[in-house]
């Protein structure tokens, strides 16, 4: 009787202790995003300290001199790259609005009612939607980057804390490793290390391959002078970090806009070639060097991932998707050992 | 000079803390080659761990991922079911140590005989020793090897010595 009321008070106890768990999760939710963001970027960044370690600079001193170059980066970034984003769309919106754009908008309409027959008596209203969601698309920027609070605990935050989980990371682990009971702490290790082996390669492999990608995008489209080459490069590239999707869209809204400035054919052509040959570079050269991309898991479910994670997220959530389903097949396979092992044994 | 604030006893206390930690590790045969900034580095990568007395570290089967050293106490190593004791290691000795060299499930069982500290030295933070501080990582790796060897020397020896007394008794059958 006693058992049987313990075991019930354990399972209210501990329902009750995840339930408090995820409330404070959801209201700390956006802080949790920087600190997230933070994390991630000492992960990715963790391999190179280690490597200046091995040159011989202490942990701290390595910390430093990643932080003075990102400082650097950060430094050109402020300076040349985000004045002409921001110029490029304050263009693109203004363009939507002048007449030039709607005549090719309507040709495109025309274009779809001609050749699509069961489109031809639904209103398109191509024009009304595009203006909305660029519109949309801009003010969101434009509110992130205008918001001067958020700008500047983010940009005060997000450096600490990777400097911090860079500096002390590893015996952050370990001193919560020395917490757990000894019958889960070789599990725990081995999860931790599966993990780590699991998504460690893919992440660092898609942040620089984002980086390589992003910029040959801006190089291509400045060589073949599509306007706001600068935009849709950055976003191609971070784009690229989304499996099977991200490439495409980059493609796809890099045609658009070619389409929505002027409508050049062989322009359109030109991207689309450039685009693919980006890709063919990326498959070819750059994944083979730069990504251990492999997380060892089917197409399918990386794609299921994606879209499950942009549904339950946004676009963050397609960003992580895929490591997040990475750690959860490396516990759902190790729980499953386990359970095997004590049923079978 | 007033000295007797919250801080200055903290940080004494925590410098004594690692003195010891290093002096402890110096005399495991395993890390005797190492200097004092190399135990250092070693020390941010082992794990320490307490066990009660009857206490297991790891059971056979389990998948392993790395070694224990003894800084006090005792433990015992078991086979099969019935626990059969193989071994009985005390302070300095370690044991496991084939999780960290190979990726397989624990050939035996290890339980605490008495209340013990262990140092716990798992394969992933050698290969990360290893590229960090590789001279750190390459003493401790031939002293590890020298300290197996010496074990499959030993158990050569034992190997040819029942031979011996098999092909004795073999030959008195005949």
């Amino acid at each position: 009787m006693d058992v049987t009321v313990n075991r019930f008070l354990k399972i209210v106890l501990s329902i009750m202790f995840l339930l408090a768990i995820g409330w404070v999760v959801v209201e700390l939710s956006s802080i949790l995003i920087i600190f997230i963001i933070g994390a991630l970027l000492a992960y990715i960044l963790d391999p190179i300290t280690s490597f200046l370690e091995y040159k011989g600079l202490s942990r701290t001193s390595a910390t430093a001199v990643i932080f003075l170059c990102l400082a650097l980066l950060l430094f050109i970034f402020i300076y040349f790259i985000v004045p002409p984003i921001i110029d490029q769309i304050k263009v693109i919106q203004h363009n939507l609005g002048s007449g030039k754009s709607t005549e090719t908008i309507n040709r495109i309409e025309e274009f779809i009612r001609k050749n699509l027959p069961m489109l031809k008596d639904v209103n398109l209203d191509l024009q009304n939607k595009l203006n909305t969601a660029v519109n949309h698309f801009s003010n969101s920027i434009f509110s992130l980057v205008g918001s001067v609070i958020s700008i500047i605990t983010t940009l005060v935050i997000i450096p600490f804390v990777v400097f911090f989980l860079l500096k002390d990371g590893r015996a952050l682990i370990k001193s919560m490793v020395s917490i757990i009971p000894n019958r889960y702490f070789e599990i725990t290790l081995n999860l931790i290390y599966k993990t780590d082996k699991q998504i460690g390669g893919y992440l660092r492999g898609q942040f620089f391959d984002a980086l390589i990608i992003g910029f040959l995008s801006v190089v291509a489209l400045w060589a073949l002078n599509v306007p706001y080459f600068l935009l849709i490069g950055a976003f191609a590239g971070l784009a690229n970090m989304v499996p099977y999707i991200g490439p495409l869209t980059g493609a796809v809204i890099a045609i658009l806009v070619v389409t929505i400035t002027n409508g050049a054919v062989n322009q359109m052509l030109m991207v689309a070639g450039a685009f693919a040959l980006i890709q063919l570079l990326d498959n070819v050269l750059v994944q083979p060097i730069v990504v251990a991309r492999s997380v060892q898991m089917h197409p399918l479910l990386v794609i299921f991932a994606v879209i499950a994670g942009g549904q339950f997220f946004g676009v963050i959530g397609m960003f992580l998707a895929v490591p997040a389903a990475a750690i959860l097949k490396v516990f759902v396979l190790e729980i499953y050992y386990l359970y095997k092992k004590v049923n079978f044994a | 000079m007033h000295e007797d604030s919250l801080w200055t006893n903290i940080f004494r206390l925590k410098s004594g803390e690692k003195e010891d930690i290093l002096t402890v590790l110096k005399r495991i045969p395993l890390f005797q080659d190492l200097t004092r900034k190399e135990l250092r580095q070693l020390e941010r990568i082992l794990h320490q761990r307490s066990y009660k007395k009857d206490e297991v570290i790891f059971s056979e089967g389990e998948p392993g991922v790395g070694m224990y050293i003894i800084e006090t106490g005792q433990v015992r190593i078991t086979l099969g079911d019935e626990q059969k004791v193989l071994a009985v290691l005390s302070k300095g000795d370690f044991f496991g140590e084939m999780a960290l060299l190979l990726e397989a499930p624990r050939t035996a069982s290890a339980i605490a005989n008495k209340p013990s500290r262990l140092y716990g030295f798992f394969q992933p933070d050698l290969f990360s020793i290893l590229e960090t501080y590789p001279r750190t990582g390459n003493k401790i790796l031939l002293r590890l090897s020298q300290m197996i060897a010496e074990r499959l020397r030993h158990s050569n020896l034992e190997n040819r010595e029942l031979r011996n007394k098999l092909n004795s008794l073999l030959k008195k059958e005949d």
